[in-house]
């Protein structure tokens, strides 16, 4: 792939390395070396050591394979150290400092430079004004942020037009015990925008679902046909509903689309989107871990009748639909459960029991259900029923998610057996809902023919 | 047929007139009422005489794009009974258009009962990001302050266009409202997938506005058409 001297590389060098604990140099070196391939510090003023290796002059002094450079010097004397690269046959490069195309003139023709010192040698640029990019299942942490080697590994990859969004997103998909197969903050894209990177992810085998924070690109038209030619599964984030260009411009060089466009355009190439970071991690999680949705219908079943209403609601207003459940199924529920509270759709137990299981099942292999949404508060002496669950997602071909509530203490391993069952459990009705609502957008965007004319006449 | 997008875009003129958008328009499907372009007023008698009553007269202008608020009000006038009515009207127009230095000649059109339809706006755009973007809205008031559109990306299926007009918020306004009758959506969706295709094929059309697009029960008329050109060397220089 192109871009796997970004992203993958051989060896890594860091330009502008520093002995000093706090400088961009250093950090950058501290998170460089947990990889496991050589790392080469990078500078002409450097002596002696830094974490154990020996400083080398410049890029085309390194007496070995390296594929990435880490750029921790300032903006103005990039270019010179990416024709460097060029020079040395080194392929790629992450460009940490900003004053390029998001800093007026001057900056613009800094940028320009550097595009052109990487055209010339043929060096992939993340960035310039950017933090980097993880990939821990590869312990590649090619950034100066600190505390980023907690951030799991996972199935899900984070592209960000910003580095700032890019840690958000990271870290609350960390916090929620879940993790990343990549993060990548873009920022000013000189080379490397959101179609290499998608295109890249799509290509990725730890990769299934890819995540984006879009603020705004010069061709959203081809952003939106890599995203519909990417087999994996994409979300988008578009901020900008308040018509925030000037603050957009001022960050990241780009003027911020028109966000009705914006939307637009996602639903009709196929791409589910999102109105916050945790929206974008739940739904990232929702479409990795669970089988394709191959329809827009909703069966809903609740161990509480509060939870059920309020995730029925808000399903409904997304535009979600709520089949009746075929006769066979209700049958086989009230035959679970004799006068059972609710047996259409949503099923409604009343309260958790031993047979829930047997009813969520019964409910995922309704012919007339495409996507199962489940709430069940947790009880302690029931724990949630993962033996009937294990398999059921694989079984029925169908995306299983739950909702529930819980004491974090008790909910912690519960949930991770969950996960291990291909669940992707939420901890609010209403997250659950947004989860499978990215779903019934997956499934109805990416239906034939004419998908949103359906989304409306479901509406009505 | 000489084409008239042809000529203005040689000409390096960014917009057509009315006239010309109306017959562009109209070539690729598009229904526009009845109506003749007069030099004089008394040419304008005539073209109305031959339309039949009532008649609108406008001003006709490559300079004037938005007519109703152009030489005080007089580049529209609505409803003319007669002759008398148009010659004035007319006359007005020519004299103003003289006193402001601009060429000009005046549009005679078939008044139409615009309480029976619904004035809705179809459009759209050249995004430098997006490409061509089509747009559809409930005319007036509610596309001005509620902003109650519908947007998509160049060209859309019939279908598509079709959902564009379930999607506003009025929607509910086309299928009748206290006793009125239905208009035509499919017609509305017809002209939105004709704009998108215009846009698609012709790279120096900048915008598109139909603005009145008069939906009625069977079929849906341009009452007002502006096509916006972007110069050459804009286009290059993107």
């Amino acid at each position: 792939m192109a871009l796997d001297s970004l992203f993958d590389p051989d060896g890594i060098a860091v330009v502008g390395a520093s002995a000093t604990a706090g400088k961009i140099g250093y950090e950058a070196m501290q998170n460089a070396v947990t990889y496991d391939a050589p790392v080469y510090p990078v500078n002409p003023s450097g002596s002696g050591t830094v974490f154990g290796r020996e400083f080398v002059p410049s890029v085309t002094e390194i007496d070995g394979d390296v594929d990435l450079v880490l750029s921790c010097v300032p903006g103005l004397v990039v270019p010179d150290v990416i024709e460097e690269c060029g020079e040395a046959g080194i392929g790629a490069a992450v460009i940490f400092s900003g004053g390029f195309a998001e800093a007026g003139k001057d900056g613009e023709q800094l940028q320009q430079r550097l595009v052109e010192a990487a055209d010339d040698g043929d060096v992939h640029l993340l960035g310039p004004n950017t933090s980097g990019f993880l990939r821990p299942g590869e312990n590649l942490h090619a950034t100066f942020a600190t505390g980023t080697e907690d951030i799991p590994a996972g199935n899900v990859a984070i592209v960000a037009q910003s580095g700032g969004i890019a840690f958000a997103t990271a870290f609350r998909a960390e916090n929620e015990g879940w993790g990343v197969s990549a993060m990548v903050g873009l920022g000013n894209a000189a080379n490397v925008g959101f179609q290499e990177a998608v295109k890249y992810f799509d290509g990725d085998d730890g990769t299934d679902a890819i995540v984006l924070h879009v603020e705004g690109t010069d061709d959203a038209r081809g952003l939106l046909e890599t995203c519909r030619s990417a087999s994996t599964p994409v979300v988008a984030y578009n901020v900008g509903e308040q018509d925030v260009g000037d603050f957009a411009e001022s960050h990241t060089g780009s003027l911020t689309g028109d966000h009705k466009l914006y939307e637009a355009g996602f639903a009709q190439y196929g791409v589910p989107t999102v109105r916050s970071v945790a929206e974008l991690v739940d739904a990232g999680t929702a479409l990795a871990d669970c089988p394709r949705p191959s329809g827009p219908n909703v069966g809903v079943v609740t161990a509480q009748a509060g939870p059920g209403i309020a995730i029925t609601d808000r399903l409904k207003a997304a535009g979600a639909t709520l089949p009746s459940l075929s006769e066979e199924t209700q049958a086989v529920v009230e035959d679970i459960l004799p006068g059972i509270t609710f047996s259409a759709n949503p099923v409604d137990t009343g309260r958790p029991m031993p047979e829930f299981g047997e009813v969520v099942e019964a409910v995922a292999r309704d012919e007339n259900v495409d996507i199962v949404l489940v709430y069940e508060l947790f009880e302690e002496g029931l724990g949630f029923p993962t033996e009937t669950l294990e398999g059921l997602p694989e079984a029925t071909g169908k995306p299983i998610v739950f909702a529930t509530g819980g004491a974090r203490s008790a909910l912690e391993p519960e949930l991770e057996a969950m996960s291990e069952c291909g669940i992707p459990t939420y901890t609010t009705p209403e997250r659950g809902a947004d989860a499978v609502t990215a779903l019934v957008q997956y499934a109805r965007r990416n239906s034939k023919p004419a998908v949103a004319a359906s989304e409306v006449s479901d509406d009505e | 047929m000489s084409d008239p997008l042809e000529a203005a875009t040689t000409a390096g003129r960014t917009a057509l007139t009315e006239s010309e958008a109306k017959e562009v328009l109209s070539a690729r499907g598009v229904s526009v009422p009845d109506g003749e372009t007069a030099q004089t007023p008394e040419g304008a008698v005539d073209a109305a005489d031959r339309l039949g009553y009532p008649v609108v007269v406008k001003i006709e202008s490559p300079s004037v794009q938005h007519k109703s608020d152009w030489g005080d009000g007089v580049g529209v006038a609505l409803g003319l009974q007669d002759g008398a009515a148009v010659a004035d009207a007319a006359s007005a127009i020519l004299e103003t258009a003289d006193e402001q230095g601009i060429d000009a000649a005046v549009r005679v059109e078939s008044a139409l009962e615009v309480d029976d339809g619904i004035e809705v706006i179809v459009g759209g755009t050249r995004d430098p990001s997006f490409g061509p973007t089509v747009l559809v809205g409930l005319g007036g008031v509610a596309v001005e302050i509620l902003q109650d559109t519908s947007h998509r990306l160049a060209p859309v299926t019939s279908e598509e266009a079709l959902a564009m007009t379930h999607e506003l918020e009025a929607s509910d306004l086309l299928d009748g409202y206290r006793g009125e009758p239905a208009v035509d959506r499919k017609a509305i969706a017809e002209a939105i997938q004709i704009v998108g295709e215009f846009l698609v094929e012709e790279p120096a059309v900048s915008e598109v506005e139909v603005n009145p697009l008069l939906a009625q029960p069977d079929g849906a008329l341009a009452l007002d058409a502006l096509i916006a050109l972007s110069p050459d060397d804009r286009n290059e220089s993107e």
